[in-house]
């Protein structure tokens, strides 16, 4: 269970260390069932850690999205640790990145949350109608509890958690330095990738016409690349004008090159956090598209990225023996 | 249609296996559909799978990635890569819809001068067969 | 890329070749008007001189800064066209070929058809040369000296040749002496001469000749570095014996207390040796080691009242403190000449090598064959008194070859001669024995060898061809029990002696060579050559050789043959001093990667190293290619997601533009 004061105790312990930059962890936002990353230097700024059903966020972006500035001349670059909160799909994107050497073990303390699942805020606004009044919630014995200043309202957690969370079968995280609290029971998840097979069963026209639904309806913001941990590269190829690996209007070819092409780089290396998907303004079902291949890495070369440090990636390592049925 | 559509297949070849088996059909008079154009790298391990992605953009019907057997290339593991990397394209190319017929990879040895006209034969009837690409290409060339 | 390309489009006809069914005219007139050409013409030849005349003058007279030639195969003429683009000094990568013959003209038959595939690639070709960049040819130099690992007959022959040759040769050799395997048979097929006698003159010849550094009872610890230019570290593994000192008289294995106590390695532990030795007589260097794994002062820290050995040597050579020596030094190139390692045929238990005394391999009868041996010669069966001569003698073949239960499919291609050899061995010093030989197939293929064969069955060798399930004991006797394939009966033959004739198998830590150099190995085990036919000694690292059986069983003569082939290969840089470098390699841009070490992992030429580098204050790790040892495979360039890893001639901005081509135009 969620221990809110270990938390803090923890956390004002491990940001007074001389050796910590700051510790980055999720606070309430500024309205509705918002939650912000609150990143702390001082201990007292921990009172306002929060971790709740709506600490969606996966902050181990920040780990490699924090732009490295340029050190002014005599002085040194700050290299000490960063503190970090993770649930247990957040671990994962951790393990993802020690193995693709986007940080280094030594520089990061991992401060693990066993998580019993986030909501889907798509899933509890139709509920609760926006408003602009903070809400907080908490887990309470399978249900919701949604804090509201005229009372509480509790909702069976299935009916608001995130897809991803309810076929989750990594709550708890699978590399910390400190647990915060005891593991939640990973319970009888299961994953059989039934959204995935379900759009397989359709013929290519079907499945053609569902995604250039979506795909068209991109406004190319880019966002899902930008909350992605493992989209890492300072300067992407998909960005860049020489060479122009996709055009910048907005169509469905480019839309269409544009999602396929992230989704490949995502091929191996997705761990599944659904911030893609969380943050698309305009709903594309993004999981749908990377599940597909976390889905055949599995089956196919028994892959699974960000559940062992040791581990090679896979798409920079391969057996002599992988199946090749479809090779002429 | 009357007059029967001729597809316009892009093909990436190695150069020590498939490009010379190519060459080989070549030199033993092998005849074989003209709808197939070779773009010609060292080996299977260069070819970058967004290549293919691209070359529909750009208004392929058909793409082919050809270079040499398991065990046989000549930087010992470059198409070993090049076959989990493509294994992973193929099926996101399938998943959203691009007809299965329009990709294709396959191993073609510096010998297999017979297998190559198969080969392109197959790749180009395939894409014959289903039609002109129309999901995703650009309208206009690009470079 | 300040000034607009210029570029210069030549058509050939190929004689008829091309022009037969390409409308050779139509598509130079089609490529004069392609976006950066300059000139566009069509030729007969363009290969013949007046061909490259009209390139190099339309170089020079028009200011061409691109070439492309329309023609056969670039696997053809490339080099041809980049030497005549240099010729008229332009750089010779400002070249790109249209393949319109192999791939168009000799494949298509409809005009039409092939004419407008011709435009279309010579398009591809244009939309590609005007991207194409300079590359320089680099050329490093090569260090005068090669490493040999291995003193068995490979390394030794390698050795002399280069040293012969004037180059300095380390030899490194795990054990206290050169001589390997071939030093410890007594006869060799199918002459019969005597091994020690052909072998021990060289052995003499790598330890004295001036060329020659010989270090024994020495292990390489790390090589690193590339072609030209390897920097190796040895250990010199202690043999508490000063070996300036030791004038080998032996006086001091004679005192040891262990004497006759020590299973022989030489004699495949058929005879007995002290803890002090040396491994066989004529063991070269001539100098004796301490065993620290059996010498009691090494192990136990006393050796009575003081350790008799060192009492005994005049010399004083004997040194209970040295300690291991590590030495470092430079060389160009490296002879991997390791050798093999024996089947283990206890791995076959219905043989019963490991519970029957008289069931014993090939090598153990050749030690009790030689005169040199355990037994001055006599072919015995136990010791002592109790020794008995055997009469009915049987040796079976293919034990742990070809032989997929035992995981090697492979056949060892000397059983069945030195088998043979032993054969005819035994019938000349044991006249009323009986002989025969159980086998699967004789494969006697090499120089004289049928011929050998021939004559062993003449002297009363008996061949059965069956492979026999089981070896048991009956009273005094064993009983080979097989089926004769031929007559096709079961047998039981009751025998005094069995010789598996066992098979070769990479040696157990063939795995260090691989990890210091990135060898590969093959199915089989041993270790992998760049190509089976056309490059049976170089492996996948340049600068690195292969000889012996460490690439694959082979008898003496293909063994000294091989050898012979690395030397030569090793000579070849050696004494040209220096090595030109690829330069389609790969490149990384630094300022974009983000050193996620992909491309590191899938080199497989481990040409890609992450480094640190100080970008504006910050310490981040890039990855950097070393271009001595990249072979511009491209394989990183398709593996970095950022783009930062690029093949020069095949970057993505050269490629992407075909694509487009060959993609819109219908």
């Amino acid at each position: 269970m969620a221990d809110l004061e270990k938390l803090i105790t923890v956390a004002k312990e491990t940001v007074s260390r001389d050796d910590v930059k700051y510790l980055i962890g999720w606070r309430q936002g500024t309205y509705g069932f918002r939650v912000s990353p609150h990143f702390i230097t001082e201990p007292e700024e921990a009172d306002k850690l929060i971790f709740s059903p709506l600490c969606s966020n996966n902050l181990a972006t920040y780990l490699t999205l924090v732009e490295k500035l340029p050190v002014p001349r005599g002085q040194e670059a700050d290299t000490r640790k960063i503190a970090l909160m993770v649930k247990g799909c957040d671990s994962r994107a951790v393990v993802q990145q020690l193995v693709e050497q986007g940080i280094k073990r030594e520089s990061v303390i991992i401060l693990g949350c066993p998580c019993q699942g986030v909501v889907d805020l798509a899933k509890v606004e139709e509920k609760f109608p926006a408003g602009l009044e903070q809400v907080a919630a908490r887990w309470d014995d399978g249900k919701i509890v949604f804090q509201f200043s005229d009372g509480e309202k509790a909702v069976p957690r299935e009916e608001v958690l995130a897809d991803k969370c309810l076929r989750c079968r990594y709550p708890n995280p699978v590399l910390a330095d400190t647990l915060l609290w005891e593991e939640v029971e990973a319970g009888s998840s299961s994953d059989e990738y039934a959204d995935v097979s379900e759009l397989e069963a359709k013929t290519p026209e079907e499945r053609w016409s569902f995604w250039e639904a979506q795909f068209s309806s991109c406004v190319r913001c880019y966002s899902c690349r930008n909350v992605c941990p493992m989209c890492y590269c300072e300067d992407c190829i998909l960005d860049r004008l020489n060479p122009t690996w996709v055009n910048r209007s907005n169509n469905i070819s480019e839309n269409t090159a544009f999602h396929l092409s992230r989704a490949f780089h995502l091929a191996g290396r997705c761990i599944e956090c659904g911030e893609c998907e969380r943050v698309c303004p305009v709903n594309i079902p993004i999981m749908t598209l990377n599940r597909k291949l976390t889905k055949e890495v599995r089956e196919k070369f028994a892959y699974e990225p960000g559940t062992d440090p040791a581990s090679k990636p896979l798409q920079a390592s391969y057996r002599p023996n992988d199946q090749e049925n479809f090779i002429l | 249609m009357s007059e029967q559509f001729e597809p316009n297949v892009v093909a990436f070849l190695c150069n020590w296996c498939s490009y010379a088996g190519a060459d080989l059909a070549g030199t033993s008079r092998i005849q074989y559909p003209p709808n197939l154009n070779v773009i010609r790298v060292m080996c299977t391990g260069r070819i970058n799978p967004l290549f293919v992605i691209n070359a529909f953009q750009q208004g392929a019907d058909g793409v082919l990635v050809s270079g040499c057997h398991p065990g046989d290339c000549h930087y010992m593991e470059g198409n070993y890569f090049a076959r989990r990397r493509f294994t992973m394209m193929k099926e996101l190319l399938d998943y959203v819809g691009v007809d299965n017929k329009r990709f294709h990879m396959s191993w073609v040895s510096a010998s297999e001068g017979a297998k190559w006209k198969d080969v392109v034969k197959s790749t180009v009837d395939e894409a014959k067969e289903v039609g002109p690409f129309a999901q995703f290409q650009r309208n206009k060339i690009n470079w | 890329m300040n000034n607009k390309p210029k570029i210069g489009v030549y058509v050939c006809h190929c004689g008829m070749n091309i022009a037969k069914t390409v409308d050779v005219e139509a598509v130079a007139e089609f490529a004069s008007h392609l976006p950066y050409v300059k000139v566009a013409r069509n030729y007969s030849y363009m290969c013949s001189d007046p061909g490259q005349l009209l390139i190099k003058e339309d170089i020079k007279n028009e200011g061409l800064t691109r070439v492309v030639v329309a023609s056969c195969s670039p696997r053809m003429h490339e080099l041809t066209f980049r030497k005549t683009v240099a010729a008229a000094g332009l750089n010779p990568y400002y070249l790109e070929m249209a393949n319109i013959r192999e791939q168009c003209s000799w494949v298509h038959e409809n005009r039409e058809e092939a004419t407008a595939k011709a435009k279309k690639l010579v398009y591809a070709a244009v939309a590609k040369v005007r991207l194409l960049e300079p590359l320089q040819e680099k050329e490093v130099e090569v260090e005068p000296s090669a490493l040999i690992v291995g003193g068995g007959i490979a390394g030794i022959q390698a050795a002399l040749d280069i040293a012969a040759a004037g180059f300095k040769v380390y030899m490194v050799e795990k054990t206290p002496s050169v001589g390997g395997k071939m030093s410890q048979l007594d006869k060799t097929f199918p002459t019969l001469d005597c091994s020690a006698c052909i072998l021990t003159p060289k052995m003499v010849d790598v330890a004295s000749h001036p060329n020659i550094d010989l270090m024994t009872y020495s292990q390489v610890e790390d090589i690193s570095g590339y072609v030209g230019n390897f920097d190796v570290k040895v250990r010199k593994k202690a043999r508490y014996v000063d070996m300036n000192k030791c004038t080998g008289c032996g006086a001091c294995a004679e005192a040891c207390r262990l004497t006759g106590r020590i299973p022989s390695e030489f004699n495949e532990g058929l005879g007995k040796r002290a803890a002090i030795y040396l491994p066989f007589p004529q063991a070269v260097p001539a100098k004796y080691t301490i065993d620290p794994e059996r010498c009691l002062m090494l192990t136990r820290g006393k050796c009575g009242k003081g350790p008799k050995c060192m009492e005994a040597c005049a010399a004083g050579a004997i040194n209970f403190e040295q300690q291991d020596e590590v030495v470092e030094f430079k060389v160009g190139t490296v002879i991997i000449a390791t050798g093999y390692e024996l089947f283990d045929a206890s791995k076959k238990p219905e043989y019963g090598y490991s519970d029957y005394p008289n069931v014993i391999t090939g090598l153990e009868l050749e030690r009790l064959v030689a005169a040199s041996g355990p037994t001055g010669g006599n072919i015995v069966i136990g010791e002592g008194e109790n020794a008995t001569v055997p009469k009915e003698v049987a040796f079976i073949s293919c034990v742990g070859s070809r032989d997929a239960s035992v995981g090697n499919e492979y056949c060892s291609r000397v059983c069945c001669m030195y088998s043979a050899k032993l054969a005819h061995l035994v019938t000349e010093k044991l006249p009323d024995s009986n002989v025969r030989i159980y086998y699967m197939d004789v494969r006697a293929f090499g120089k004289g060898y049928e011929e050998f064969y021939d004559r062993v069955r003449r002297e009363g060798v008996r061949y059965i061809r069956g492979n026999p399930s089981e070896i048991f004991k009956r009273g005094d006797k064993l009983v080979v029990k097989a089926e004769d394939t031929l007559m096709g009966k079961p047998l039981e033959d009751e025998v005094d002696m069995v010789v598996l004739a066992t098979g070769l198998e990479p040696r157990k830590d063939a795995r260090e060579i691989i990890d210091i150099l990135k060898l590969s190995q093959s199915a089989d085990g041993f270790y992998l050559e760049a190509h089976p036919k056309l490059a049976p000694v170089d492996t996948a690292t340049d600068g690195v050789y292969l000889a012996g059986c460490a690439q694959g069983p082979k008898d003496i003569p293909d063994t000294v043959a091989q050898a012979k082939g690395a030397a030569s290969s090793a000579l070849i840089l050696l004494s040209s001093g220096k090595v030109k470098v690829q330069a389609q390699i790969s490149n990384i841009n630094e300022a974009t990667c983000r050193g996620c070490g992909y491309c590191v992992e899938i080199c497989p030429y481990g040409a890609i190293d992450l480094v640190e580098v100080n970008r504006m204050g910050n310490m981040v790790q890039v990855a950097r290619v070393n271009e001595a040892l990249c072979k511009g495979c491209g394989a990183c360039a398709a593996g970095c997601f950022s783009g930062s890893a690029q093949q020069r001639s095949f970057k993505d901005q050269q490629i992407l533009p075909q694509i487009a081509v060959l993609g819109a135009m219908k």
